[in-house]
């Protein structure tokens, strides 16, 4: 199995990456939040994209939000790090790079080694729906952080 | 080799046996595959060639999710996939889920609604001959406003709704909210000389299906828009926004001022919800409460409300009557109803709605009509008896006949006068004396010039008719030195009182001799100013204390 995968991976560390992947490929959950390899030769599994659906009846409506989420060598001891591609205004996002401040999420700040990529794609999701942020002016649809 | 053809290396171990063999093959023929598509609400599975591209697969999407392609957006394992890319690319394989987002057009991003945006860019002055066609054709335009949301809708910028009803609501929402749109729409001339055509509004207003409704509930709205003065004004005042403005400030003033009396607060209530709120909901749910469209929208209500608030104060200083005609549309006795309503037909008679509501607010805000208010809701039969009284038809006649009359109702003396509740008893032995006097000596009355401009010099004694007629020729003296036109005013109002019965105003001393002893405890010691605190707060003593609190530099 190794050797047909390619060339020297360290994949047998991460089978909790291992399965997240293939969650996301399935499309476990409700269909609202998306995750996957950026790159899909990555054999470290570090770098990820994520993809929430803007929840309806908020700003954030029918708007796609790309995300790069990094998990780092001691994932899951320790939470990803998350970056909004798309520009979003929303508390605990750093509005000039998208940085998702790990202190202002819970799920990140009091990160268990149970969580996964898909509950903190689902909890930022969650919180676009509280009502600090669901009512917040947003760039327009489209743009990205340069970064 | 293998590892080209599979998405990555991490999915092998769920079918890493098959893998190997699988992936040989799949570049070869086109294996179709089934891939799940699920958006937030459904899931479809769709059998494609496993190498088509991501557009054909948008094709098929778009059959089944009855969309178009350009609305689809597909997305796997977090990334969006693009028309141009291969399901391969992206390691879309057989069983697997891609998630669907059906992009509808609310968004500013729907090209649908590029046209209506576009025309709508253009200047208003553009778009206005459209919108002239607009406003009388759909009849879901909320009247006033409705011709401006019609022009406002066309001028949308950037309004994302594909519906026109639904951009005009926006629209009138962000005018709502932005004044100096208001007030550039406003100057638009096209929108001026439409506003200033009273047959063309009131076509317009009569053609809401709402208004219509509202009408048959209550027809003195339709005598406010059959009126063509009070139409005229209506729209001046709209065309004005600064006096919109100002005028949406004098009524709500009084408005809160007639809340902090104990029974003028239901009466409001009744108020509102008698007259204010269909007009209101006519207008549309989007004003809801907002009461710029009460004015601007439901003006004439407005309009109708205030006139008929100061037609009857105008002609009558009488504190009780100007608030019998409002609180008549306000309190639900049927008989008040009546009166409202021939209120509102005879003050169709003056002009004076305009300057009249400006200063309405002022002499609600006085608090001897306060303290009349409470007498009111606390008599309702009063009402009846004040509106049946023949006198203030011939009132209000007088007034219309007299525009001085309402200059110096505008007249601080008066108001001041008017606010003095001795003042208003002293009026109200006048009253008595008068009739007194015109059994008696007939003769007496026309040379008879009571002033009300002499609030406290008559005292608030005993009302006896001796004691009146002695203060009379005192106060024939006050009068001498104010203004021509107060001494008729005052003449005719006394004139027409002479005929009257009216209640006795309960001596407020007595009913807030308690409050007056705290108050004077706290160190206010001006006994008078406490009385009127008291009378104006209806015996509520921090709130007379405020009261005492506020008026002290004046």
């Amino acid at each position: 199995m190794a050797a047909t995968t390619g060339s020297g991976v360290k994949v047998p560390g991460n089978f909790r990456l291992l399965e997240e992947l293939e969650g996301g490929q399935k499309g476990i959950g409700d269909g609202t939040v998306s995750w996957g390899l950026e790159d899909d030769e990555d054999m470290t599994l570090t770098k990820w994209t994520g993809m929430i659906i803007g929840p309806p009846r908020t700003i954030y409506e029918n708007r796609i939000y790309s995300l790069k989420i990094e998990c780092g060598p001691k994932y899951p001891e320790a939470p990803p790090f998350v970056r909004f591609v798309t520009k979003i205004n929303m508390n605990g996002v750093n509005s000039s790079n998208g940085v998702v401040d790990p202190r202002a999420i819970s799920v990140l700040a009091k990160w268990q080694n149970s969580y996964s990529i898909k509950v903190v794609l689902q909890e930022l999701r969650r919180l676009m729906m509280s009502k600090e942020n669901m009512k917040l002016p947003q760039p327009p649809e489209g743009q990205c952080y340069s970064n | 080799m293998a590892e080209n053809g599979e998405s990555s290396g991490p999915p092998r171990p769920s079918r890493g046996p098959a893998a190997a063999q699988g992936s040989a093959a799949a570049p070869a023929e086109p294996k179709i595959i089934k891939v799940t598509v699920k958006t937030p609400k459904e899931k479809e599975e769709f059998a494609v060639p496993e190498n088509s591209s991501v557009q054909q697969f948008k094709e098929a999407i778009s059959k089944r999710f009855k969309s178009q392609t350009d609305q689809l957006v597909l997305i796997f394992a977090g990334k969006i996939l693009k028309d141009q890319d291969t399901l391969i690319q992206h390691g879309i394989h057989d069983g697997l889920t891609v998630h669907l987002v059906i992009k509808s057009q609310n968004r500013p991003q729907g090209q649908s609604t590029q046209p209506s945006n576009a025309a709508g860019t253009n200047a208003t002055s553009a778009s206005t001959p459209r919108s002239n066609s607009t406003p009388i054709s759909t009849n879901s335009n909320p009247f006033g406003l409705g011709s401006l949301g019609g022009l406002a809708g066309l001028s949308s910028l950037g309004l994302s709704s594909t519906n026109f009803s639904e951009l005009q609501s926006q629209m009138q929402q962000q005018l709502m909210a932005s004044p100096e749109m208001m007030i550039q729409i406003m100057e638009n001339p096209f929108v001026q000389s439409m506003l200033s055509n009273p047959d063309l509004m009131r076509q317009l207003i009569m053609a809401n299906p709402q208004m219509q409704q509202l009408i048959q509930r209550n027809p003195e709205i339709s005598h406010l828009l059959n009126n063509p003065d009070i139409m005229r004004q209506t729209l001046e005042i709209a065309r004005n926004p600064a006096m919109m403005q100002e005028m949406m400030r004098n009524q709500d003033l009084a408005l809160s001022n007639l809340e902090s009396i104990p029974g003028g607060y239901n009466a409001l209530r009744r108020m509102y919800t008698d007259i204010q709120e269909p007009m209101l909901n006519a207008a549309q749910e989007q004003f809801g409460g907002n009461p710029f469209a009460s004015v601007g929208s439901s003006s004439s209500s407005g309009e109708g409300t205030q006139p008929s608030r100061t037609e009857n104060r105008d002609p009558l200083p009488n504190p009780w009557a100007p608030p019998p005609a409002t609180q008549s549309s306000a309190t639900t006795s049927t008989t008040t109803s009546t009166g409202s309503g021939s209120g509102n037909s005879s003050s169709n008679a003056t002009g004076n709605t305009v300057a009249a509501a400006n200063y309405v607010a002022s002499i609600f805000s006085t608090p001897g009509m306060q303290s009349l208010l409470q007498q009111i809701t606390e008599n309702p039969q009063l009402i009846q008896n004040m509106l049946s009284a023949p006198y203030m038809r011939s009132m209000m006649q007088s007034l219309s006949q007299n525009p001085d009359l309402a200059a110096q109702m505008q007249n601080p003396d008066t108001l001041s006068a008017m606010s003095n509740p001795r003042a208003m008893q002293a009026l109200m032995q006048i009253q008595q004396g008068l009739q007194t006097l015109a059994t008696e000596a007939p003769g007496l009355i026309p040379s008879f010039t009571p002033g009300v401009g002499a609030p406290g010099s008559t005292g608030s004694g005993g009302p006896t008719g001796p004691t009146v007629s002695s203060a009379a020729p005192s106060e024939t003296t006050s009068p001498t030195s104010e203004s021509g036109p107060n001494q008729q005013f005052i003449q005719q109002m006394v004139q027409a009182l002479a005929g009257a019965n009216a209640p006795q105003l309960p001596n407020p001393e007595v009913r807030f001799q308690q409050q007056l002893e705290q108050l004077n405890a706290m160190g206010f010691l001006n006994r008078e100013a406490n009385l009127q605190a008291l009378i104006a707060t209806g015996g509520d003593i921090n709130a007379a204390i405020e009261r005492l609190l506020g008026s002290q530099p004046s």
